[in-house]
């Protein structure tokens, strides 16, 4: 390198730099995130375990489910759905590791809250088949909607560099959960056609939501007037 | 909601109607013998009867009266055959139910067994859309052989059988015996397909064959991880399995017998799991029971003595 051709690697003096032009890690493309989220890898984890919980138990809800719903084109509609839930779950769980929590993935779902397991449970519960309605608004219209107001929160308010896989994954989840919402709408729009059954669709809703408002939701501390989505003002009976 | 539901809480629509499901099980104990055939299919007509009565196949009991039973089981399918397209939408019917309730039963393990491992839990989710996929791909084929959903009983003995309470017994009632029964019903089918040039019917087949054996996979994993380290349990369960096997083998029906019209699928169940061992089992487990043969006599027999009746009226 003493010919004086432009230097490819650096030397040991102040004179002996590379000819490469500077960039930041942020230049090309711009790249405009910032370090520092809302939540550190102990709170994110915590998050990500409740994540898991409720997409664990949806996958086995809308499993019990498939055999008492008479509508053919539910049932099969719930097959793929149940396979995206239990998708997400695994996804979730298997982030666990990377944030420091690598035990057994039986105890990876945690829920936030005993009221929160009160929720699932209310909306597991019916069971009859002339109950499609009761049991698609519990999963498709205050739960799915929830978890997905959530995880826009998450997306939007963690580190964006340190904590990048957590929202690669949100973003793989939150998509699924809006193609369900609109699946879920078509086919209760259908169901629900008659003006007593679209009564009964929103009274559900009504005392659902309530119970999720009355939990703090996924995570036990939600701010629920942060809502602002068509699905959350839905849920709220404010559309 | 409730864990474990009987198979007639099974939910459907306006369109089906059930068919008792011991009439799946008649031929099971019966032995090659015509008498004995006539007198178990005789016993049971008035269910026949009022079992068919408004669907689709009240017209093959109009013409063999109880003994309409053995039209399916009789024989191999042939497409020259004049009922061949009756013999086909008999059986895509039935296999659209059988997916139907493949579909309720992985989906009920979800529900059923929420403290399984987790890799279990994923495969039956799995499972779920592999099936509901089958129930869509029977229903378009349901269209393509000109028969709608419904138009046949249906029989949730496959639910029954299958379905029970114990994880491992569970896997090897719906994927190891109902799965496997899969396996061979669509091997054959493909071979009908095959010989009868139905390129739809032939290539969906072929996808839903190599699911089915994915999932008899599952069932055979499943259960040696479930019995691991205790023989005596491995025993119940495979003992569980080859009673389910046996009541699927529809009195042989589904054997390795030359006149079966269901031939065992042996190099598919190889593929999925099944050791030699056990297909050497099942073939001689499955032998038992009226020989073809025997079953077109019965049935001819059966035909005479519903003229008569019919003829009497």
């Amino acid at each position: 390198m003493s010919d004086g051709a432009p230097r490819r690697f650096p030397g040991y003096g102040s004179g002996e730099r590379t000819h490469f032009t500077p960039y930041s890690a942020f230049d090309v493309p711009a790249d405009l995130r910032e370090l520092h989220g809302r939540w550190d890898v102990a709170a994110i984890a915590e998050r990500v375990r409740n994540y898991r919980y409720a997409e664990e138990w949806s996958m086995r809800i809308l499993g019990g489910w498939v055999a008492t719903i008479p509508e053919l084109p539910v049932k099969t509609g719930l097959g793929k759905i149940i396979w995206d839930c239990a998708q997400n779950a695994d996804a979730l769980g298997a982030r666990l590791p990377e944030l420091r929590f690598a035990r057994n993935p039986r105890s990876a779902a945690l829920p936030s809250n005993a009221k929160f397991s009160a929720l699932i449970e209310a909306i597991a519960e019916p069971e009859a088949p002339d109950l499609t309605i009761e049991k698609l608004v519990g999963v498709f219209e205050v739960l799915f909607p929830h978890l997905v107001d959530v995880y826009t929160h998450n997306i939007k308010h963690t580190d964006a560099i340190a904590d990048a896989p957590s929202i690669e994954l949100l973003e793989i989840i939150v998509d699924r959960h809006r193609r369900h919402a609109k699946w879920a709408e078509e086919v209760l729009s259908k169901l629900a056609e008659a003006s007593e059954s679209e009564a009964r669709r929103r009274e559900r809703r009504r005392v659902l939501h309530d119970a999720l408002r009355e939990s703090g939701g996924v995570t036990g501390d939600w701010d629920f007037s942060r809502d602002t989505s068509a699905e959350a003002q839905k849920a709220r009976g404010l559309e | 909601m409730k864990r474990f539901i009987e198979h007639d809480e099974l939910a459907r629509d306006s369109r089906f109607v059930r068919q008792h499901n011991v009439l799946s099980t008649i031929l099971g104990g019966v032995e090659d013998d015509v008498e004995a055939v006539v007198a178990a299919i005789e016993k049971y007509a008035d269910l026949i009867e009022a079992s068919v009565r408004g669907t689709g196949a009240e017209a093959l009991f109009e013409k063999h009266g109880p003994g309409m039973l053995l039209v399916r089981p009789n024989e191999p399918m042939d497409p020259k055959h004049p009922a061949a397209k009756t013999q086909l939408q008999l059986r895509l019917h039935g296999v659209f139910v059988g997916e139907l309730q493949a579909l309720e039963g992985a989906a009920r393990s979800l529900w059923d067994f929420p403290e399984a491992p987790w890799d279990f839990q994923m495969n039956m989710a799995r499972q779920c859309w592999d099936e509901a996929r089958h129930v869509q791909i029977f229903e378009k084929l349901l269209d393509h052989v000109e028969v709608e959903a419904g138009t046949f009983p249906e029989s949730t003995f496959l639910f029954e059988c299958a379905c029970n309470e114990d994880p491992a017994m569970r896997v090897a009632g719906v994927n190891r015996a109902l799965e496997g029964l899969a396996c061979d019903v669509f091997r054959d089918t493909l071979r009908f397909a095959e010989e009868s040039g139905d390129e739809t019917l032939r290539q969906s087949l072929d996808f839903v064959l190599a699911d089915e054996i994915t999932h008899v996979r599952f069932g055979s994993e499943w259960v040696r991880e479930f019995t691991r380290d205790d023989p005596e349990y491995a025993q119940r369960v495979q003992d569980f399995r080859r009673q389910v096997d046996q009541q699927f083998s529809f009195g042989g029906a589904r054997s390795a017998r030359k006149d079966a019209s269901i031939p065992i699928a042996r190099e598919d169940r190889l593929e999925a799991g099944f050791s030699p061992e056990e297909l050497e089992d099942l073939a001689e487990l499955s032998d038992r029971g009226p020989s073809s043969e025997t079953l077109r006599e019965a049935l001819r027999l059966l035909r005479e003595r519903h003229e008569r009746r019919q003829a009497a009226e």
